[in-house]
């Protein structure tokens, strides 16, 4: 008790470093443009450098703050909270637009991107919902409040538009809700909202073809596919040991995004295949991590808790990689503690420091879950007398729809 | 069940990691190669070295075509962000329509020129619009300082500096070293990046046989001439007669290299090169130094003139003046037509043909400027009934004025028959001779003495009695030789009785010459004899030039044998 998960905190600061190093490397080329707005060699550098220091800052103050019992309580006012921030963006003189997209909102002496946290709030409020004793996965209600949520959410991000997070926030609830155990039915039943989607892309072909044009970017390697193409000959260029740090041509404006969505690419470029796949699996120990500390917990909150931040850090990055891979549609999407965004770094390391507070396995939320599974703690103990066994046996059976933890169920 | 979910969910995630992996594998092991490649090709662009083009000086060294770096604007089209009042702004700047503006930006590709060379004022006030998606990149301009001077000479280079005339094109692979290619990286607007390499190789620069100081004194004069004589053109040719070293030629009219482009055909005509004409009496010259030659005359050698008229073929051909009984020497100094077709006649057909080769008639004189066309005479089995008429007075020929000077030249150096040039070195940036034509590249064509008893002769042309009276130089001793033809007539295939061409070709100090020259105006107005048109223009500029050449006068010997001791 009181250990925190050291590994952890060491791969998130060698992901949070090696990220920096990177943001150097593929900002430090100044163009006739940037020298215009007196942009130099060190401008991003230093200022992911200061988001860096912040959100290290973060993740203490969640480490030691962010007790699991204190967020069930703020669950819901932090949702509301997310969605009032995200309905800001859209008003003058408070929100910003940057090419095209109402994203952030002014936040001195930077902005701040509110769909970000929307993801660790909904994390935050489906373990909550999730873990609620009214919670039923055979109850369509239970089912249809947190879709309603997310697509009330997925409408407010959609209109800044910003459809790589609005993917994300679906993997990550879906995820979750399968997690619950929730009856596979409904979530397939969500498929008929598919069918206006595609009538509409039917209708006209050539948004179809912005979507698949990732199937085949050379088809168009000037056109929709160019920035595949350009991620592919980054990735290409780089092959087994890459062609050294700082020595990406890519990133001479040839990669759009190659700082901030595309951050992969120009790592597989400079470090090769070695790099990506040491990155790959710094994600990977994140993620088994995170669903290790989610298996040690001792109520059902704290689990999906810790399963969902696990999972909002892990889709995250495998949706990045897929997109500069080319395996899913170019949706842009930042990659966790490297890409070069503020936003996106402070919630990932908020998240990490909630995980490493719920490692330490001091705090328990302390509510009926808590009790249930004691009580069930004890129907294990005292297996051999019948009438517990019964008993047991009765209230799991009246608390079926109740997924507590699975190493409780060995 | 819920153990079971979770095991579903953390597998597809691993799964999907191992999915990426995997994916990378093709990507950059697999593929490493062919994508690879295709970055090189994006990265890397094949450019020819841009040439700074190599200098040409006069012989004395001034710069006669230099280099400026000058700002180009060029568009990105797919950046480019102007509205209307952008490329209202941007047109009102380059002094264009704005239509013209738009017709500049194609709607493909990442670049295309707006305008080049721009002045440096123009160029900063673009910069201060502010325009997107608009560059600029330094280009080096020929620039001409002396303007019209020397233009045949020099030529000119179009907008990418490539090779349009003159020199320019005739020198070109020196003035630019040659076929050089440079591997640049570039980023992906095409911009360099870097290189190991000096981007801007340098041409090797061109050294000419001109002075400028002649150049300048001949075209002053020429200009003059056209003005006195409302001429249609003029050309003037000084060469060194020993070397064949080209000291100064012009034409008119002429054009400003620096805007060479917009120059008319007649304005860069080379005409001292590529323009025949009849040369009337200057053509004497093939029957005075053949019968010398062939011994069929000598000056005193007699010749009956007093009729006037002489009948060739059923043709009369008249004198001017009537003669009398004259000698060799008188049928040249006077011009006398028909002495002249007398003394032919005595030649015979063959060998007037042949004296007119040996003095470089209808042949090109190999002079290092483009253009040059080599006249005609007829081989005399083509030869009609009237030609003895004719050709021995320089007629139903066609020479170019380089062509004659060269013939007269024979007589000033002894002899010989010389390549005109006007470049003397190449040398090399770093200033080493590469090439040199300072070596005379001579044949011997006739005796000296036939040289230099026709040189004798033409002096007399020049004194009292003479038709070229007025190209004698105070001081110096002129040799040289008149010549008046009619022009034909396009229209009528007929000789015009207006349009003349007046010539005067010698050389000065006719005993120890200095100089070459020959004067040619075409269809002067109100006079139309060489003696009395083209012979004043000789005169004024031998007078001049031999003032700059410290050409010591030969009423002041003594003065000069004095700076041969010091």
């Amino acid at each position: 008790m009181g250990r925190y998960d050291k590994c952890l905190l060491l791969v998130t600061a060698l992901l949070v470093g090696f990220g920096a190093l990177m943001i150097y490397s593929s900002t430090s080329v100044i163009t006739p443009v940037l020298a215009k707005k007196n942009i130099t060699e060190f401008y991003y550098f230093k200022r992911h450098l200061f988001t860096i220091v912040i959100g290290f800052i973060f993740l203490f103050f969640a480490y030691y703050k962010l007790k699991p019992s204190y967020l069930k309580k703020i669950a819901l006012p932090l949702l509301i909270v997310s969605f009032i921030l995200l309905i800001l963006v859209y008003l003058p003189g408070i929100g910003v637009t940057a090419g095209g997209a109402s994203r952030w909102i002014r936040l001195w002496p930077s902005t701040f991107q509110p769909s970000e946290l929307v993801k660790l709030s909904m994390v935050i409020f489906l373990a909550r919902y999730m873990s609620m004793p009214e919670y039923r996965t055979d109850s369509i209600k239970s089912f249809i409040i947190p879709v309603l949520i997310m697509g009330v959410f997925q409408a407010a991000i959609m209109k800044q538009p910003d459809f790589g997070a609005v993917m994300s926030l679906a993997f990550l609830t879906f995820a979750m809700l399968f997690l619950s155990g929730i009856k596979l039915r409904y979530i397939a039943s969500l498929s008929v909202f598919a069918i206006p989607i595609i009538i509409k892309l039917a209708m006209e072909p050539y948004r179809l073809k912005r979507i698949t044009c990732f199937l085949d970017p050379w088809k168009e390697p000037q056109g929709c596919g160019f920035q595949l193409a350009q991620s592919f000959i980054a990735l290409g260029s780089g092959g087994l040991t890459g062609i050294g740090l700082g020595s990406s041509k890519q990133k001479l404006s040839y990669l759009p995004e190659s700082h901030t969505d595309f951050i992969f690419s120009i790592i597989g470029e400079e470090f090769g295949f070695i790099g990506v796949i040491i990155v790959i699996g710094l994600f990977l120990v994140v993620f088994i991590k995170g669903i290790s500390i989610a298996n040690r917990a001792k109520d059902r909150f704290v689990y999906y808790l810790a399963t969902g931040l696990s999972l909002m850090i892990a889709l995250q990055a495998l949706i990045n990689f897929a997109v500069a891979t080319g395996l899913v549609p170019t949706k842009g999407l930042p990659l966790p503690f490297i890409s070069y965004g503020g936003s996106s770094l402070l919630v990932n390391m908020v998240a990490i420091g909630m995980l490493l507070n719920i490692s330490k396995g001091e705090d328990v939320s302390g509510s009926y879950n808590n009790r249930e599974m004691i009580t069930r703690k004890m129907a294990r103990r005292k297996i051999g007398t019948g009438k517990w066994r019964i008993e047991g046996a009765a209230q799991y059976q009246s608390h079926r729809d109740y997924r507590s933890p699975s190493h409780l169920l060995r | 069940m819920g153990k079971k979910r979770a095991i579903i969910l953390n597998t597809a995630i691993i799964f999907s990691f191992i999915l990426v992996s995997l994916r990378l594998t093709d990507l950059m092991i697999v593929n490493h190669k062919r994508l690879a490649e295709r970055a090189k090709q994006q990265h890397v662009k094949v450019e020819d070295i841009q040439v700074r083009r190599g200098i040409i000086f006069d012989r004395q060294g001034r710069d006669l075509a230099l280099n400026l770096d000058l700002e180009s604007l060029y568009c990105d089209p797919e950046k480019l962000a102007a509205d209307n009042d952008d490329i209202k702004r941007l047109a009102s700047v380059v002094e264009k329509e704005p239509a013209f503006i738009l017709s500049k930006i194609p709607h493909e590709g990442r670049f295309a020129w707006i305008e080049r060379k721009l002045k440096p004022e123009t160029a900063e006030k673009i910069k201060g619009l502010d325009i997107e998606g608009l560059a600029f990149l330094t280009e080096a301009k020929r620039i001409y300082p002396r303007r019209e001077l020397a233009s045949h000479i020099l030529g000119f280079v179009g907008v990418d500096n490539q090779a349009l005339e003159g020199i320019e094109l005739k020198y070109d692979k020196y003035l630019k070293t040659m076929g050089g290619k440079v591997f640049l990286q570039r980023d992906a607007s095409g911009r360099r990046i870097s290189s190991g390499v000096d981007m801007e190789a340098k041409g090797n620069n061109i050294v000419l046989t001109i002075d400028e100081v002649l150049q300048r004194i001949l075209e002053k004069e020429l200009d003059k001439a056209m003005a006195q004589w409302r001429a249609a053109a003029a050309t003037a040719i000084m060469m060194n007669p020993y070397t064949g070293d080209i000291l100064a030629l012009a034409n008119r009219p002429a054009y400003d290299p620096n805007r060479g482009g917009e120059a008319r055909d007649a304005e860069k005509r080379n005409r001292a090169i590529t323009d025949c004409y009849e040369p009337g009496s200057t053509f004497k010259i093939v029957i005075g130094v053949g019968s010398l030659e062939e011994k069929l005359a000598k000056p005193g050698t007699l010749f009956d003139v007093s009729r006037g008229s002489i009948d060739a073929g059923g043709k009369t051909i008249r004198d001017v003046h009537k003669y009398g009984v004259i000698n060799f020497q008188e049928v040249i100094q006077k011009s006398s037509n028909v002495g002249s077709i007398m003394v032919g006649m005595k030649l015979g057909r063959e060998r007037l043909y042949k004296y007119a080769k040996l003095l470089g008639v209808g042949e090109k004189t190999g002079i290092d400027l483009p253009g040059e066309v080599s006249g005609w005479i007829y081989p005399p089995e083509r030869w009609s009934g009237t030609s003895m008429g004719a050709i021995p007075i320089g007629q139903e020929v066609a020479v170019t004025p380089l062509q004659i000077l060269r013939a007269y030249s024979v007589v000033a150096n002894g002899g010989f028959l010389v390549r005109p040039h006007v470049v003397s070195e190449i040398l090399s940036p770093d200033g080493q001779a590469i090439v040199s034509f300072k070596d005379a590249d001579k044949t011997r064509v006739i005796s000296a003495k036939t040289a230099g008893i026709f040189k004798d002769i033409l002096k007399t042309v020049v004194e009292e009695g003479g038709t070229g009276k007025s190209a004698s130089v105070g001081g110096n001793k002129v040799a040289g030789k008149t010549g008046t033809a009619q022009m034909i007539n396009p229209v009528t295939k007929r000789y015009s009785k207006e349009k003349y061409v007046s010539s005067f070709v010698g050389f000065v100090p006719a005993d120890n010459p200095k100089l070459a020259m020959i004067v040619v105006v075409y269809e002067p107005k109100g006079q139309i004899y060489g003696g009395v048109v083209a012979a004043p223009v000789f005169s004024e500029i031998a007078n001049q030039a031999l003032s700059y050449l410290n050409v010591p006068r030969e009423d002041d010997m003594e003065l000069s044998h004095l700076t041969v001791y010091r």
